[in-house]
């Protein structure tokens, strides 16, 4: 009799702790509802000159909805944030670009961007596509880069020195290689998995990593939270 | 936070935990910012066994005696699947001082002892490899007394647990740019790993003055060395030629399953960049001295809620 009790004083404590996250998801929600009809003030204007370069990671299975991330991507050309970088592990991203772009009216691809992405006066959106390709394989060919162009210049030795490598010769290689795109500053990930998939990790050192949950429930105030979230972090770099 | 699982054994509901001390600010940071419902309602029974219950204060020593290393498994769990390798990023120390008016030293002191608990835990629970950030190169930077302090709690920490993780099969590794460290240091750490490399239970891997970049510096630095030696060939050098050189090659699983960042901060701060491609990030309010084991359960139980595909269907 004791032990049936203590098990329903158990079920009663997980209910009770059930219903009250179930409550903190409803909070969620209707905050977000309340953040896309501008009812809460302090979202209505947002300090987007701190983000200068966002990353956004998507599920290559959620990738395949292009209207959705048009919709995301329409969204962010509204509130101000010009330079976007788009990944997704399996390339299904990169297949879309030109459906991506058909859609889009002021977008440009990065390749066309001449100057510093992060500096260009901000009438159009700079898109940049990536994929696992652009990660660890992209690593290991500026390594290559490196050590091929190490070993011209040993002409007559051959030799190759390995400690000329360095992260600022890499940096260089990387866009040689075709990876020209900065360190973003916040990267959303839209999937069911709290990972970023195999984001170029050269480029993440620094960045805040948020959580958005599947791109099926893709919510324009979870996006301003986020976002505004963001402007509101102070890092300190290690100090 | 519990996850809801039903029918729920009673077995270890009369078992109280130690209280923890200061435990008032833990959540869950991504908690608003995914909108599906965190919770799994199986009904597949866990009859866990009660191993043991280890009663321990704050400033012993990972396992004071033989049978207080042991936890017992928390019913929350499921037995499968637990990350093989926890990564940690042990943020707040110094927060945590300055709240309660001490200074940064105490709260790495408070840190430390939140590092034992979490080595007790993982040991216990059958994690493989425990990797924890505790010092990164851009910390240097910080004030010489407090670098300095940090450096001696090092040496004192290894020096004073070394006993322990032999007797327990722990084996400890310390990665990270060693020129700067202090020569004494250096000593400690190479006696400890010699003292404990054939210990299996546990890995802990303490990165120390490491960067996730330069990890990756030194790596392509070792290949080319090995090309120079004729090692290896230039059209061979692929990803895993390179995941070889990468420091966490002293492991067996040199990639964390689950990664624990905690204070708040939503970022890898330049920590195990190439080995986190597909690691669960799991950001807790919570600061380091306050992270125990409720807070350990939280992440374990969402690491086993999250559906890893690894980019597959």
């Amino acid at each position: 009799m004791g032990n049936v009790g203590l098990q329903l004083l158990w079920y009663f404590l997980h209910i009770l702790l059930s219903i009250w996250h179930s409550i903190l998801a409803i909070r969620c929600f209707i905050e977000s509802c309340f953040i896309t009809c501008g009812v809460l003030e302090k979202y209505k204007s947002l300090n987007i000159a701190k983000l200068r370069y966002l990353a956004i990671v998507i599920e290559s299975e959620d990738a395949h909805q292009t209207s959705k991330v048009v919709k995301l991507l329409q969204w962010l050309d509204s509130i101000g944030v010009k330079n976007v970088c788009l990944y997704d592990m399996n390339g299904v991203l990169k297949k879309s670009k030109e459906a991506i772009f058909g859609k889009l009216k002021n977008a440009k691809p990065i390749e066309e961007v001449n100057e510093a992405v992060t500096l260009h006066v901000p009438e159009h959106m700079t898109l940049e596509f990536v994929s696992y390709a652009d990660g660890k394989e992209a690593m290991v060919k500026a390594a290559n880069f490196i050590f091929v162009e190490n070993l011209k210049r040993q002409n007559f030795g051959g030799e190759i020195d390995g400690q000329v490598i360095s992260e600022p010769l890499l940096n260089e290689a990387l866009k040689v290689v075709g990876c020209k795109g900065p360190e973003p500053d916040l990267l959303l990930v839209y999937g069911p998995v709290r990972s970023h998939l195999g984001f170029p990790a050269w480029r993440i050192r620094y960045t805040e990593i948020v959580h958005m949950g599947s791109l099926n429930f893709l919510r324009y105030g979870s996006l301003i939270k986020a976002i505004y979230d963001f402007t509101k972090v102070h890092q300190n770099y290690g100090t | 936070m519990f996850s809801l699982r039903l029918p729920i054994p009673i077995e270890n509901t009369l078992i109280t935990p130690p209280p923890k001390s200061n435990n008032n600010n833990t959540y869950n940071s991504s908690l608003c910012a995914h909108s599906y419902s965190s919770y799994s309602h199986s009904q597949t029974n866990r009859f866990l066994t009660v191993r043991n219950v280890a009663l321990q204060k704050n400033g012993n020593s990972v396992g004071d005696s033989k049978d207080t290393m042991m936890q017992p498994f928390p019913e929350e769990l499921n037995a499968e699947p637990l990350p093989r390798h926890v990564a940690v990023i042990m943020d707040g120390n110094g927060r945590w001082a300055k709240m309660r008016n001490l200074m940064p030293s105490a709260g790495h002191q408070a840190g430390a002892e939140a590092l034992k608990e979490m080595v007790r835990l993982c040991a216990s629970w059958g994690i493989k490899v425990l990797t924890v950030f505790a010092f990164s190169t851009d910390n240097w930077v910080r004030p010489k007394v407090e670098v300095d302090f940090l450096m001696s709690l090092f040496e004192k920490t290894i020096n004073s647990e070394i006993d322990v993780f032999i007797r327990e099969g722990i084996r400890i590794s310390v990665i990270g740019d060693a020129s700067k460290l202090p020569s004494s240091l250096i000593r400690m750490i190479k006696y400890a790993e010699e003292r404990t490399k054939e210990n299996s239970r546990l890995q802990l891997i303490v990165a120390v003055s490491y960067s996730g970049k330069y990890d990756v510096v030194q790596a392509c630095r070792s290949v080319a060395k090995k090309v120079k030696d004729g090692i290896l060939d230039l059209e061979e050098i692929n990803e895993g030629i390179i995941e070889q050189e990468l420091e966490t090659n002293c492991t067996e699983f040199p990639n964390p399953d689950l990664l624990i960042r905690t204070s708040g901060e939503l970022r890898v701060s330049n920590f195990l960049l190439w080995q986190l491609a597909y690691t669960e990030l799991y950001f807790d309010g919570a600061l380091w001295p306050d992270f125990g084991k409720e807070e350990f359960v939280e992440a374990l139980s969402s690491f086993q809620q999250r559906k890893r595909r690894f980019g597959g269907r």
